[in-house]
């Protein structure tokens, strides 16, 4: 009878001590289900965009070949679209690439790679002469912007992006290569990679290719000076 | 046995096609097999990897990105509507609509990348401390996470791109040397602009190199800096 009392007993114990954690579970892997339904989402309006892009694009080459007024415009706005990141762009560059370290037990998160480090970054390839930039093939325009929590790194209106991180620059290859191999540059980069064992590497090429940007780039509150 | 060669020799052109087709076919499944079974494992592999890291993200953190793209898959939805219009009035007009077109885009990326002066409702910062090219960029960061459109620190118009290097006590941007104290200039949504800038007077004041730290809101911000137009030197597109 004792025995059966404390085989209840224990199994009471047992049974409240799992019920909370399962619940934590579960709403965990309805949030996970949720971000899931969203990044579905994001990639099809993404992919929407560029198609459409596309098609106007293939619409105002028609109406340029008619005539020489629309021609000159549409030449004008490939240049701004160029530098404002929403078309392809290639040429030589370096590809910089950042995984995350091992977990040392400790609670410590300083072995992932955060959304400053693909920042700093982006920011150095920008000082050695980057003319355009992207991190895991999302473009970077005039008006990114990176936030995310240790481990993810969301930019713009894309998806949060996880480790390995490869940001490919085209541009002065020289002089990029040269900032990235200076151990005065990415302090707490260089700082983690020693503590942490992040890896950082970068490798230069005569020929890269970044992708158009599938954003929006809307300002609806600024207006141009009349 | 030596009848049976010139058989199997004539037999073996046959064959030997046959074969070979077969072993082609075979091959040719059998690699595609592997390039659909490489993929495959390669994306459940990458899909994996997020969901063990969206699983390794508390509820918190999940509830700020599902937050974020919300508003980012309204903001695309926002941009696909308004391409969606201008490819069917390019439709509908046979090409005539293109010039109008073109011209509105144009004086959006110009605003976007920073060649012309702007206004619009937004915020003056105002922060007297010693701050380094690293705090400037950070600002400028959060500042465009929380919606800036456009900005200027020190009468020095900012894009993403722009250059700040360290020199000394003063900091250089886009090569012309300044320093403190800051007057940073934005232009934005209002309701997400002064959300960001409370959490930054909040965290400024809390540091010892901040003299002082204040921002107000204007109702027509007038940015007049501009960014000079560099053409590509190494990149086409």
């Amino acid at each position: 009878m004792a025995a059966l009392l404390v085989g209840f007993g224990s199994a009471a114990q047992l049974r409240s001590q799992l019920v909370a954690p399962y619940n934590r579970v579960e709403r965990n892997q309805a949030l996970v289900r949720s971000v899931q339904d969203l990044e579905r989402t994001n990639g099809a309006e993404r992919a929407r965009i560029a198609t459409l892009r596309a098609q106007i694009a293939s619409q105002e080459t028609d109406a340029a070949r008619r005539s020489d007024q629309t021609h000159e415009l549409e030449q004008e706005i490939a240049n701004l679209r160029a530098h404002a990141g929403i078309t392809p762009l290639r040429g030589p560059g370096v590809t910089v690439e950042i995984r995350n370290g091992k977990p040392a037990g400790d609670g410590q998160i300083g072995y992932l790679t955060t959304y400053q480090d693909v920042q700093d970054v982006v920011n150095l390839l920008f000082t050695g002469g980057a003319e355009g930039v992207a991190v895991n093939h999302r473009r970077i325009t005039p008006l990114s912007a990176y936030r995310g929590s240790a481990g993810t790194v969301e930019i713009d209106d894309g998806p949060p992006l996880t480790a390995p991180f490869r940001i490919s620059a085209v541009g002065n290859r020289g002089q990029m290569e040269q900032l990235l191999g200076d151990a005065s540059n990415l302090g707490d980069l260089r700082h983690r990679q020693r503590e942490f064992g992040i890896q950082f590497s970068f490798g230069g090429s005569p020929e890269l290719s970044l992708p158009a940007f599938d954003g929006s780039l809307e300002v609806p509150n600024a207006q141009p000076v009349a | 046995m030596p009848n049976l060669l010139p058989n199997l020799f004539k037999q073996r052109p046959a064959d030997e096609v046959r074969r070979s087709q077969r072993g082609l076919t075979l091959l040719i499944v059998g690699a595609l097999s592997a390039a659909i079974a490489f993929v495959g494992v390669v994306q459940i592999r990458s899909q994996a990897e997020v969901v063990r890291s969206l699983e390794g993200q508390d509820n918190t953190s999940l509830a700020f990105l599902i937050d974020d793209l919300h508003r980012a898959n309204d903001a695309l939805a926002g941009q696909g509507s308004e391409l969606t219009a201008r490819r069917d009035r390019l439709r509908s007009s046979g090409g005539t609509a293109a010039d109008p077109a073109l011209q509105e885009e144009g004086q959006r990326l110009r605003m976007v990348e920073g060649l012309v002066p702007v206004h619009g409702p937004g915020l003056i910062v105002a922060i007297d401390a010693p701050l380094s090219r690293l705090d400037l960029e950070d600002a400028v960061n959060d500042l465009r996470a929380a919606g800036a459109e456009q900005m200027a620190i020190n009468d020095h118009r900012v894009i993403t791109g722009t250059v700040f290097r360290q020199n000394g006590n003063a900091v250089t941007i886009d090569g012309d040397a300044t320093h403190g104290p800051w007057t940073i200039a934005v232009i934005g949504n209002l309701d997400r602009l002064t959300v960001v800038a409370d959490m930054m007077m909040q965290s400024l004041r809390s540091d010892r190199r901040v003299r002082q730290a204040t921002y107000r809101v204007e109702p027509d911000l007038v940015i007049r800096a501009t960014v000079p137009e560099r053409p590509f030197v190494y990149g086409t597109s």
